[in-house]
C-alpha cells in the first residue's frame, strides 16, 4: 500500500512538472524547457504503467523492463536539457575530479548486479555517469552563468535521492513507512517541483 | 488457429497491385501502409518468439514485450526511408503516419479475426482507440526527428528517448484494454484524449509543410 501511495506523489509531482515545463516551454519557445517537459513526462508514465501493474496484477512487471527503460528515457532528456542550458563548450578542460564520477557510477554498478540484471545496471551507470557529470562540470565551470547553479544542484539532489533508493532497495525492509527508500523516492519525486524554479532561473533570468 | 500471414497476402495483394499502378505520393502513401502491415506481421512473430524463450504466457507477452517491439519494428520502414531517400519534413511525417495507419489496420483485422465482429460499438471505439494509439506513437517520433534537434547524434540520443515515451504510452494502451469494462474504455480513449490534445498544439508543435 505504501509503494501505490509513495508512486502516487511521484505521479503528481511529475506531473505537476510537466505542465508547468510544457507551458513555459509554448511561452518561451526555449527548447531547454520541451526537454524538461518530456524528462518528466516520460517519467510519468514510467509510474503510470508501473502502478497500472501493481493496482491490476498486484505485483511488478518482470520479463521486459518497459518502466525502466522510460525512467532511463528520463535521465537522456534532463542531459539534453543541460546542453541547452549549457551550450557548446570546448572539450578539451576537464576537471580531473570529475573523473570520481565514473569511478563511483562502475563501482555502485558492479554492486547492484549481485541483485538485478546486467543490461539495466550498465544503462543505468552510463546514463547515470553521463548526467551527473554534466551536472557537476556545469557547477565548477569557472565562467559558468551563476543563475545556473540551480539546475545542477537539483540535478544532483535528484541523482542522489536515486543512488540512495537504488542503494536501500538492495536491502529490502518490507511495505513500510519506516523504510528509508520510500523517504529518499519521495525526495526524489520532490525533486522535479524544484526542476521548473531552477530552470526559470536558469534560462529566463 | 490465427492464419495471420495468409490474412497478410490477402490484404496486401490489392495494395501491391495499387503500388505498381499509381505514380508519385500516392504509390509512396501505398508503399507505408505495406510496410507498416509487415512490420505488425513480423512484430507478431518476434514477440512470439521472445515470449516463448522466456515462458512468458500470452497476456504477459501482450503486456510486456509487445509495446518494446512493435514500436521499434513500426519504427525500422521510416528509419530506412530517412537514412536512405532523406526525404523532406512532409514526406517523413506522412511516411511515419502511413506506417502506423498500416500496422493499426493490420492488427484491427487480426483482431477481428480472432474475436468475431458482433460488437458494432465495441469494435467502432476499439478501431478508432488502436488507431489513434498507433498514430500518436508515430506522432511522438515524428516531432522528435523533425523538431526538436538539429544536431544529428542529440537527435539520435532524442529518438531512442522518444521511443521511450512511445514504448511506455502503448505499455499503458495495453495494459488497459487487456482488461474488462470501464478500465478498457479508459484505454481506449486515452489515445482519442491525446489525437484532440494534439490538434489544439499542433500548429506550435509540428514543423510547416512548406519547410
Amino acid at each position: 500500500m505504501i509503494e501505490i501511495i509513495e508512486n502516487g506523489i511521484q505521479m503528481v509531482t511529475t506531473v505537476v512538472c510537466t505542465v508547468i515545463a510544457f507551458h513555459r516551454g509554448l511561452k518561451s519557445h526555449k527548447r531547454a524547457w520541451f526537454m524538461l517537459a518530456l524528462a518528466s513526462g516520460v517519467y510519468f508514465l514510467g509510474d503510470v504503467y508501473w502502478q497500472l501493474f501493481l493496482v491490476i496484477y498486484g505485483e511488478t512487471p518482470h520479463i521486459s523492463d518497459i518502466p525502466y527503460l522510460s525512467w532511463y528515457a528520463g535521465y537522456l532528456f534532463l542531459m539534453l536539457m543541460m546542453f541547452e542550458i549549457r551550450g557548446e563548450r570546448p572539450s578539451k578542460k576537464r576537471r580531473r575530479i570529475l573523473w570520481i564520477i565514473p569511478l563511483f557510477t562502475v563501482g555502485m554498478c558492479i554492486f547492484y548486479l549481485q541483485w538485478g540484471d546486467w543490461v539495466s545496471n550498465i544503462a543505468a551507470a552510463i546514463l547515470m555517469s553521463m548526467l551527473i557529470g554534466h551536472a557537476a562540470g556545469g557547477l565548477l565551470a569557472p565562467r559558468e552563468n551563476p543563475q545556473k547553479k540551480w539546475i545542477y544542484i537539483s540535478i544532483l539532489l535528484f541523482c542522489a535521492a536515486e543512488y540512495a533508493a537504488w542503494t536501500i532497495s538492495c536491502f529490502w525492509m518490507g511495505d513500510t513507512i519506516l523504510n528509508p527508500y520510500f523517504w529518499f523516492d519521495t525526495l526524489l519525486s520532490l525533486s522535479f517541483l524544484l526542476f521548473p524554479w531552477a530552470l526559470r532561473k536558469a534560462v529566463d533570468e | 488457429m490465427n492464419y495471420i500471414e495468409n490474412i497478410f497476402v490477402c490484404l496486401m495483394a490489392p495494395l501491391l497491385i495499387a503500388v505498381i499502378c499509381m505514380r508519385g505520393r500516392g504509390r509512396r502513401m501505398m508503399l507505408f501502409l505495406l510496410s507498416g502491415m509487415a512490420a505488425c506481421l513480423l512484430s507478431s512473430y518476434i514477440s512470439t518468439f521472445i515470449a516463448s524463450a522466456w515462458g512468458a504466457s500470452l497476456q504477459t507477452a501482450s503486456l510486456e514485450i509487445s509495446p518494446l517491439v512493435e514500436e521499434i519494428m513500426k519504427l525500422f520502414p521510416v528509419q530506412f526511408y530517412l537514412l536512405i531517400f532523406e526525404p523532406g519534413k512532409e514526406e517523413t511525417t506522412d511516411a511515419c503516419l502511413m506506417t502506423a495507419i498500416g500496422f493499426a489496420t493490420f492488427e484491427n483485422v487480426c483482431f477481428l479475426m480472432r474475436n468475431g465482429a458482433d460488437h458494432l460499438l465495441y469494435l467502432t471505439i476499439r478501431g478508432f482507440g488502436t488507431g489513434a494509439m498507433h498514430v500518436v506513437c508515430a506522432y511522438i517520433i515524428v516531432i522528435g526527428i523533425l523538431r526538436l534537434w538539429d544536431r544529428d547524434w542529440l537527435r539520435s540520443a532524442g529518438t531512442v528517448a522518444l521511443l521511450a515515451i512511445a514504448i511506455t504510452y502503448h505499455g499503458i494502451y495495453n495494459i488497459l484494454v487487456s482488461q474488462t469494462g470501464v478500465a478498457a474504455y479508459i484505454g481506449y480513449l486515452i489515445p482519442l484524449f491525446t489525437v484532440g490534445l494534439s490538434f489544439v498544439f499542433r500548429k506550435k508543435l509540428l514543423p510547416k509543410s512548406t519547410e
